[in-house]
């Protein structure tokens, strides 16, 4: 049996990890659910992130702090996503294989990043400057400055994202065009501009996953991988009905992970969280989450 | 001479390989409205669908209050089968082009956005219009029942009510030609009815016309003109006054045979 | 019935062969063993490749464990032949049945997935072994690998003896084995069956193909070869490294798969060289390297989706045509006077509105008759018509665009049933022609009734051999045409010289004097239009010519060889025709498919008698008294 304190520990861990699940997941499922096609070069959008972040924060690069390292790298990694929904995806707008082939380019797209990122910053690991530190002290639970600013900005962000597609006529308008592109497109709504916009959406909150992640851990070129990873497993689970059913199951692996880790062990907990995730695929190919039967 | 609001020269069109239809000359002018009939799978749909730019015209124009719609490029030779022309090549016709322009296609059976509410898509409805405002176009006071349901999601509404949602999308986007394809297609007689009648106080609002249906009646009280399709080809056009009922039109289609 | 068409199998086997040849003597031409070390890497993952191809490719299943596959066989070969000490021979073979296994786990929960979820499982499958390899560590040495592996030998000799000279020959072993495999497995039933389910999946399992085991199937046979691969390659490199589940060999893999083109086995083998080449020679560019081969495949995905098969296919075409052109060319000019005299006509050019095409016309006063050839056939067809009823008709026919020594023509537009009937009427109006009789054969028969459907007033009359009239297609075509293999080459591109022998045989007579000059023409006709006639069907509105029929607007014959050995009797039969002479198809005994040709007297006399009744129908009094 493990001690109170430990337990919060554990779970407050697992609160950090499932913040940042959720941010990735959201991304992918922002692609996904308007594109119908699975972006994986998304890991590689959390490296990129990460890098852009350091080299405007960090005192080796601009120096300018991780606030403006954190925007900027959002900002950049904005425009970056609608270059890549451009050049990757368009193509293919028209085409029955899209998903096939989007699936190809996005993977070769995350090469292509994770060699250049190799290039202009170096295979050498790096550490991303720290906003806060130390820990503050909630009572029942202490937990470090780091974190609690983590889980309160992904609340903030994810809120906005929500805001954003249930109240703004943009939001509704991707979310009609994610439900049904042709309806959509008789309504006179700019399908590209607002695939572009999902995808430098998506990609934007890879950016500010890979600030968090790079804080985390030591940042390498192949630092989204792990990240990409899990976050394919958090959609599987969740499902992408809705919007926020992602968000449950990035908590809900979290917490399993965090768990996981400290009684299966670090070695097996990867192997634990796919073998979970090909039992719900068996047995429920839409999601734990979902409502829908699924279709043929 | 004013420029018609619709002209449709020599058009063809289908699913690639499929020629579904093929040299349709069509004028509207303006204020006036059209009906068209014809049996199903003849190509009436997707004419319509490619009016409005879903899908790409084969050849020919498409000129819509005196402005091309489509590219002037024909549907070249592809000489190199394994080449991704569409990765070269850009759409003949823009269907967000076409709905900013002021034609309106309402679909047919169109399901719309299952999980938004009414109020949701009447709220994004207006991106289409450009700018234009209709008079009178008060789609509560078309559709009473919207008004009821507008904390709905379209997936918990019956067709009729999603046929309604359909036309008032239609009419938020200040439509300057409104294409409706089989509205009543499905309906019960009741909401039927309440359908028609709708449409008519729309058509009353003085909005220009393409009507699809099978009810000869209900299309004589809208139009101007009537249009029999078949076989991908306009077989004859009928003046609103010549317009016969349903079973002597059934035999210009088809023959005795058939009756 | 089984669909097993017996003339597929010999287009492809000569240039296999001589590219086999060359692999087998280039260790003696070139000398040095890094060439050897780097095809050694070609064949290994050729065989990957390719092996990947059966599941993505033809299957339209996205396996992303494949890989992981791969990775199977090379840990099996590395715990069997060094921890376990069993003969490392064993060892690689081994590898096949364990990445057999591990691809029918993977299978299980694919079964009931489709799309993007067959990605996702499968990366996930692929993620689980390797989660299980680097926590293994005692077993499979964790994230460091295992290193010097036994390497193979035979008795006392080490494969790598002589500059690798064994381990070459094996691998190439190893890869006609693989593609063997792969090839005859696509064209058997299951091979059917896997292409069935990815192109028309309901339409498939509608007809009983069982969709579960056909999947299972599918990604047990592609485990295969890619275990015995594995196997291979560690015994090869001595090295088994968890490094192969990276995003490089998945790379490298898939862009092998993709430079060669998918759905085609061989062009994977042909890329996996090319690839190899490339990558080598780019090795000194670091990162660079990933990111140009990374580019290539975005930029074959974008713009050249066929890929290098693509490539091949289409300068196969191009020299196809070009061969058939010149040798329309060639004859136009030399035969000219044999053709003349076969026919008792002078041939002249008319320009169409789909190119220039031979006419032969007899001139004279009699009634008009405009005789339409079949499917790689010409217009000479019809010498003996032309013989027998020169004195008291009119005859013209035509060579179709890409046919006979007319000239080849845009194949998108050129090469359907309306363009031909375009260019049949194009004919008649530079002949000055009106209301001939029209005489379809075959190909030509759909030619015929297109014209007359397009304007009935236009023609006193229409007869067609060899043609089934058709409603829904392409359904209709299986009841009127008898599914033989023979078939099977009228929409074949290309024919071997005994496909071109068998096919006129089947469709005009079997080689003798006098039908030798069919034969000898069937190698001019652009192949194109064989392909372009089948895949263009839907441009006819095959429901007008129906019509045209049951209405009876013009009067019609049916006149088939009573042995033709396509056609289906029966439903040609079941068929209503408005006014059709002799009340039903007339049967020419032993006419087979070409009877004008075969049994010219009883033909000419059945058609002479259908013009005079023809005539007679078209007075409106006759008319209405019948």
């Amino acid at each position: 049996m493990m001690s109170m304190d430990t337990f919060m520990a554990v779970a407050t861990g697992g609160l950090v990890l499932g913040a940042i699940y959720a941010l990735m997941a959201a991304g992918l499922a922002a692609v996904w659910t308007t594109l119908g096609i699975f972006n994986f070069a998304h890991g590689a959008f959390i490296a990129l992130g990460a890098y852009l972040g350091w080299q405007i924060a960090a005192t080796q690069g601009a120096g300018l702090g991780l606030v403006a390292g954190t925007l900027g790298a959002v900002l950049v990694m904005f425009a970056f996503g609608i270059l890549v929904h451009m050049a990757l995806v368009r193509p293919f707008e028209r085409r029955a294989d899209i998903v096939t082939a989007s699936v190809i380019t996005t993977l070769a797209g995350a090469a292509i990043i994770e060699s250049a990122i190799n290039l202009i910053w170096g295979p050498r690991s790096r550490q991303m400057p720290q906003l806060v530190r130390g820990e503050v002290d909630l009572g029942l639970l202490r937990i470090p400055q780091s974190d609690l600013v983590l889980i309160v900005v992904v609340a903030c962000v994810l809120a906005a994202l929500g805001w954003f597609l249930g109240r703004t006529r943009a939001g509704r308008a991707m979310r009609a065009v994610s439900q049904n592109r042709q309806a959509a497109e008789l309504m006179g709504l700019d399908v590209p501009k607002l695939y572009a916009l999902a995808f430098g959406i998506s990609a934007a909150l890879a950016g500010l996953a890979g600030i968090f992640v790079g804080g985390l851990r030591f940042m390498t070129p192949t630092m989204g991988t792990d990240p990409l990873m899990k976050a394919l497993i958090v959609v599987i689970l969740g499902g992408i009905a809705r919007f926020t059913s992602p968000i449950y199951a990035a908590f809900l692996v979290g917490m399993v992970e965090s768990f996981s880790n400290y009684h299966v062990g670090l070695y097996w907990t990867p192997a634990v969280l796919f073998a979970l995730m090909i039992v719900v695929l068996f047995l429920k190919p839409s999601g734990l989450f979902s409502h829908h039967q699924r279709t043929l | 001479m004013t420029v018609p609001l619709l002209e449709l020269r020599d058009l063809s069109g289908g699913y690639d390989p499929i020629k579904i239809f093929e040299g349709v000359d069509l004028v509207i002018e303006a204020g006036e409205s059209i009906g068209i009939f014809g049996p199903n799978g003849h190509g009436k749909t997707t004419l319509m669908k490619t009016i409005s730019g879903v899908l790409e015209p084969w050849s020919g124009d498409v000129i819509f209050a005196g402005e091309r719609m489509n590219r002037a490029s024909a549907r070249g030779s592809r000489r190199f089968r394994n080449f991704n022309y569409d990765a070269v090549t850009r759409r003949r016709m823009d269907p967000k082009r076409v709905a900013r322009a002021g034609l309106i296609h309402v679909a047919q059976g169109n399901l719309l956005f299952p999980e938004m509410t009414v109020a949701e898509v009447l709220s994004i409805a207006p991106l289409a219009s450009g700018g234009r405002n209709l008079q009178g176009a008060d789609v509560h006071a078309l559709f009473p029942r919207l008004t009821e349901r507008r904390g709905h999601k379209i997936r918990y509404l019956s067709g009729g009510e999603r046929q309604m949602v359909s036309i008032a999308v239609g009419l938020l986007a200040a439509p300057r030609l409104l294409i409706l394809d089989e509205p009543t297609l499905g309906l019960s007689p009741k909401l039927r009815a309440e359908l028609c009648a709708s449409i008519g106080a729309i058509r009353g609002l003085g909005v220009p016309m393409i009507v699809i249906d099978q009810d000869v009646g209900f299309l004589t009280a809208l139009i101007d003109r009537l249009y029999l399709f078949d076989h991908g080809r306009i077989a004859r056009v009928l003046p609103k006054a010549d317009i016969p009922d349903h079973d002597t039109l059934m035999t210009m289609l088809f023959g005795e045979a058939l009756t | 019935m089984r669909y097993d068409p017996p003339f597929h199998r010999t287009n492809g086997l000569i240039p296999a062969l001589i590219a086999l040849a060359g692999l087998i003597v280039l260790p003696f031409v070139f000398e040095a063993s890094y060439i050897r070390h780097l095809l050694i890497l070609a064949f290994v993952f050729g065989i990957v490749a390719a092996s990947w191809d059966l599941s993505l490719g033809f299957g339209g299943l996205f396996n992303f464990a494949h890989v992981a596959l791969f990775a199977v066989g090379i840990y099996t070969y590395a715990i069997l032949a060094k921890t376990l000490g069993v003969n490392p021979w064993l060892a690689v073979l081994a590898a096949g049945p364990v990445s057999v296994l591990v691809a029918t786990l993977i299978a299980l929960p694919v079964l009931r997935l489709d799309g993007i979820y067959v990605i996702l499982v499968t990366i996930a499958f692929s993620q689980l072994v390797y989660q299980i390899i680097i926590s293994q560590s005692g077993v499979t040495g964790g994230t460091s690998g295992m290193v010097t592996l036994p390497p193979l030998r035979i008795g006392d000799y080490r494969l790598t003896s002589d500059g690798r000279m064994g381990y070459y020959y094996v691998a190439l072993a190893l890869l006609v084995a693989a593609c063997a495999f792969l090839h005859l497995l696509i064209r058997s039933r299951l091979g059917r069956a896997i292409i069935a389910m990815r192109d028309a999946k309901y339409l498939g399992i509608a007809r009983g193909v069982p969709e579960a085991r056909t999947r299972a199937l599918t990604l047990a046979a592609s485990g295969l070869f890619t275990g015995l691969a594995g196997g291979f390659y560690a015994s090869y490199v001595r090295v088994a490294s968890p490094d192969i589940f990276g995003l490089g060999s998945l790379t490298l893999v898939l862009s092998i798969l993709l430079v060669g083109g998918l759905g085609t086995i061989w062009g994977p083998v042909m890329a996996a060289f090319v690839i190899i080449l490339l990558s080598e020679a780019m090795s000194d560019l670091g990162p660079w390297r990933d990111i140009l081969i990374a580019m290539l495949i975005i930029a074959v995905m974008v713009f050249y989706p066929g890929g290098l098969w693509g490539v091949v296919q289409e300068v196969r075409e191009a020299v196809a045509t070009t061969l058939a052109g010149l040798r329309a060319r060639w004859r136009r000019q030399t035969g000219r006077a044999a053709r003349e005299a076969r026919m008792g006509a002078p041939e002249q050019m008319i320009l169409t509105r789909h190119g220039r095409v031979a006419v032969s016309e007899t001139g004279g006063k009699g009634p008009a008759i405009l005789a339409i050839h079949g499917n790689s056939a010409c217009k000479e067809a019809f010498c003996r018509q032309f013989a027998a009823l020169r004195e008291t008709h009119r005859l013209i026919a035509f060579d179709l665009p890409g046919h006979g020594v007319s000239d080849n023509a845009d194949p998108e537009e050129a090469y359907n049933v309306p363009a031909y009937a375009d260019v049949a009427e194009d004919v008649l109006a530079a002949l000055g022609i009106e209301t001939p009789v029209i005489l379809g054969w075959s190909l030509g028969g759909y030619v015929g009734l297109e014209l007359a459907a397009r304007a009935p007033d236009r023609y006193a009359g229409l007869a067609i051999t060899g043609t089934a009239p058709l409603n829904i297609v392409p359904d209709d075509f299986a009841r009127g045409y008898d599914a033989s293999s023979h078939l099977v080459l009228a929409g074949k591109q290309y024919f071997t010289s005994a496909e071109q022998h068998a096919y006129a045989s089947s469709a005009t007579a079997p080689l003798a004097p006098d039908s030798a000059f069919m034969h000898r023409n069937i190698n001019r006709t652009d192949g194109r239009t064989r392909y372009y006639m089948i895949t263009r069907l839907g441009v006819v509105d095959w429901p007008r010519q129906m019509r045209m029929l049951r209405e009876g607007s013009v009067p019609f014959a049916v006149l088939n060889g009573a042995d033709d050995p396509f056609l289906d009797h029966a439903y040609i039969r079941s068929l209503g025709y408005g006014r059709i002479w002799t009340g039903a198809p007339h049967d020419i005994a032993q006419g087979q498919h070409a009877p004008f040709f075969n049994r010219p007297e009883a033909f000419n006399l059945a058609f002479t008698t259908f013009m005079d009744w023809a005539r007679s129908a078209a007075r409106p009094d006759v008319r209405a008294s019948a």
